[in-house]
């Protein structure tokens, strides 16, 4: 069993003091821990339903470090199973994504089917004796959906998705529920690196606010956005799990346009939003919509980029994102979102660059020894009691605060605080994977 | 010699296949370019369904190790395949294509 890279959690986060260490952005023993305690106990966000329609069509994708494919079943269900062949371990998907009858490793000529079951061995008869192949399929993740988005889980113990989401699922519903339609996805994925630890851009998501109005200064001046429309902000801290979400509640549909340019013609921001509010009350009408789902998945309403933050080390996160609208908006809605979702969150995005610039320097701070003993503020509306708000329960009437990052990382250190109960009996990690 | 009655032509459109359970074992029947042509469906290299694989012109690929059989004579063309699979003959009624399921061969 690894022993912990810490005296006591509290020289990783203090909650009662408002105190973070920056070790836990850059210490590699932290992030190996993580990978176990943090990412294998978790939900994590695998694909759209929309992604793979239909029977065979396949996902390849990572939770945490780990290559898994998402396939849909003859039956309309989705398996997620590893990317990794039993025999020796080459992968059995090799492309991002398509339509596929069967999964063949490209080494030896082992078979899956379609559900990762192993179904043919070459010269099986001749050369191995009373093989069970059906001991031997790819490893299967737990799999649940909600509204369109498809999750999993290695924790055969987690609550179910729906529970796992708790009170923040009537936050999700926001960008999710906003027409009986349902959503879907437009365009392909965004993918790219950002040197910096994937809680930095986990936590903003779920709770920064503060930081929009320095770093993102120059578009809201750009966009016209009056600063009197920023004093309804609300911010959410989920009761339990870790996520989180801010935004305002008056809203400037303009806003989404002006941010993103020209026009296309027919878009009209102002009747699409009437509708989510006859159908969703207040939450069809919020404004600058950030959100973490703990402990990887985030969007950013109103312009719709939904993104997984895949770790890739203490030091790195490979951004996945992708733009959702609703499955009967107009054309004109399709291609405006299409347009400004790349326009403000994707690598070259006017937001999306503010923020990354902001990560990448401090990762690069913390490669001071002195840096990673030099302790970080966490305070932001501690002892304040800014009152609440019926039609948002469990909001706060101030998005300018840092108790939903608090939340997240009160999570983030009670599972870390927690060893894996088969490592922690000293079994056999064999058994343990089954 | 019984010639037994599997399909109408146009439920096997040009390029496509059919899987057939018979006496002599599952049967795939493909449609090149209209000409219908019968062999064993089970690849004779990993135990797949040959009428699930990808037909190019008159080859069929195994979509579990990607061999290919020529579906006319039913010889292996690639490797991992170094065995051939059985034919069957065909015949044309007026729109129905029927095989005789005994009549299964490897080809000369
Ligand atoms: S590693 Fe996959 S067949 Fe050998
Ligand atoms: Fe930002």
């Amino acid at each position: 069993m690894a022993t912990d890279p810490w005296k006591s959690p509290a020289d990783l986060f203090d909650e009662a003091a408002g105190i973070i260490s920056p070790s836990i952005f850059a210490d590699r023993d932290i992030y190996k821990l993580e990978l176990e305690r943090v990412f294998s106990k978790s939900w994590l966000f695998i694909a759209h339903e929309t992604h793979i329609p239909k029977t065979g069509d396949y996902f390849a994708t990572h939770m945490a470090e780990d290559p898994v494919v998402a396939v849909r079943q003859k039956d309309g269900s989705v398996r997620v199973f590893m990317n990794q062949c039993r025999h020796r371990g080459m992968k059995i998907c090799r492309t991002d994504g398509g339509n596929a009858k069967a999964f063949t490793c490209t080494y030896h000529g082992w078979a899956y089917d379609i559900g990762g079951d192993l179904v043919s061995v070459p010269l099986e008869e001749k050369s191995f004796v009373g093989l069970d192949k059906s001991q031997w399929g790819a490893r299967q993740a737990r799999v649940e959906s909600y509204k369109g988005l498809i999750f999993a889980t290695w924790n055969m113990e987690a609550p179910c998705l729906s529970d796992y989401l708790g009170d923040a699922a009537f936050y999700l519903d926001a960008v999710l529920d906003r027409s009986a339609a349902g959503t879907e996805v437009i365009g392909g994925i965004t993918k790219w690196v950002i040197p910096c630890n994937w809680k930095l851009a986990a936590e903003q998501f779920c709770s920064d606010m503060y930081h929009g109005l320095f770093s993102h200064g120059s578009i809201f001046t750009a966009a016209s956005i009056p600063p009197s429309s920023l004093n309804t902000g609300r911010q959410f801290r989920a009761a339990r799990g870790g996520h989180g979400t801010g935004f305002f509640v008056r809203s400037v549909p303009e806003m989404k346009i002006t941010n993103a340019g020209e026009r296309v013609a027919g878009y009209d921001p102002v009747a699409d939003e009437k509708a989510a509010v006859a159908r969703l009350g207040t939450r069809g009408g919020l404004f600058v919509q950030h959100m973490t789902i703990f402990p990887s998945f985030s969007f950013f309403a109103g312009f719709n980029s939904l993104r997984v933050w895949h770790p890739r080390g203490p030091d790195k996160v490979e951004v996945w994102a992708f733009t959702i609208v609703e499955k009967d908006a107009s054309a004109a809605t399709k291609e405006q979102l299409r347009i400004s979702s790349t326009r403000t969150f994707s690598p070259a995005g006017t937001w999306e660059q503010d923020d990354g610039e902001n990560w990448v320097e401090i990762q690069r701070v913390l490669r001071g020894h002195e840096a990673r003993r030099t302790s970080f503020n966490i305070q932001m509306g501690m002892g304040r009691d800014y009152g609440t708000d019926p039609d948002l329960p469990g909001s706060k009437r101030q998005a300018l605060s840092e108790d939903a990052a608090r939340g997240f990382y009160a999570h983030w250190l009670t599972l870390m605080t927690q060893p894996d109960k088969a490592y922690a009996k000293g079994g056999n990690p064999l058994q343990a994977a089954e | 010699m019984t010639f037994v009655r599997v399909c109408s032509e146009n439920e096997v459109p040009p390029g496509e296949a059919l899987r057939t359970e018979s006496a002599a074992g599952p049967v795939a029947l493909f449609n090149v370019d209209g000409e219908f042509f019968a062999i064993e469906d089970t690849c004779s290299h990993g135990q797949w369904s040959l009428a699930d694989g990808y037909l190019t012109g008159d080859k069929i690929e195994c979509t579990l190790h990607m061999a290919k059989f020529c579906v006319r004579t039913g010889k292996a063309c690639t490797l991992p395949a170094t065995k051939p699979v059985k034919i069957f003959p065909v015949e044309r009624r007026g729109e129905d294509v029927l095989v005789d399921f005994d009549g299964g061969r490897y080809a000369a």
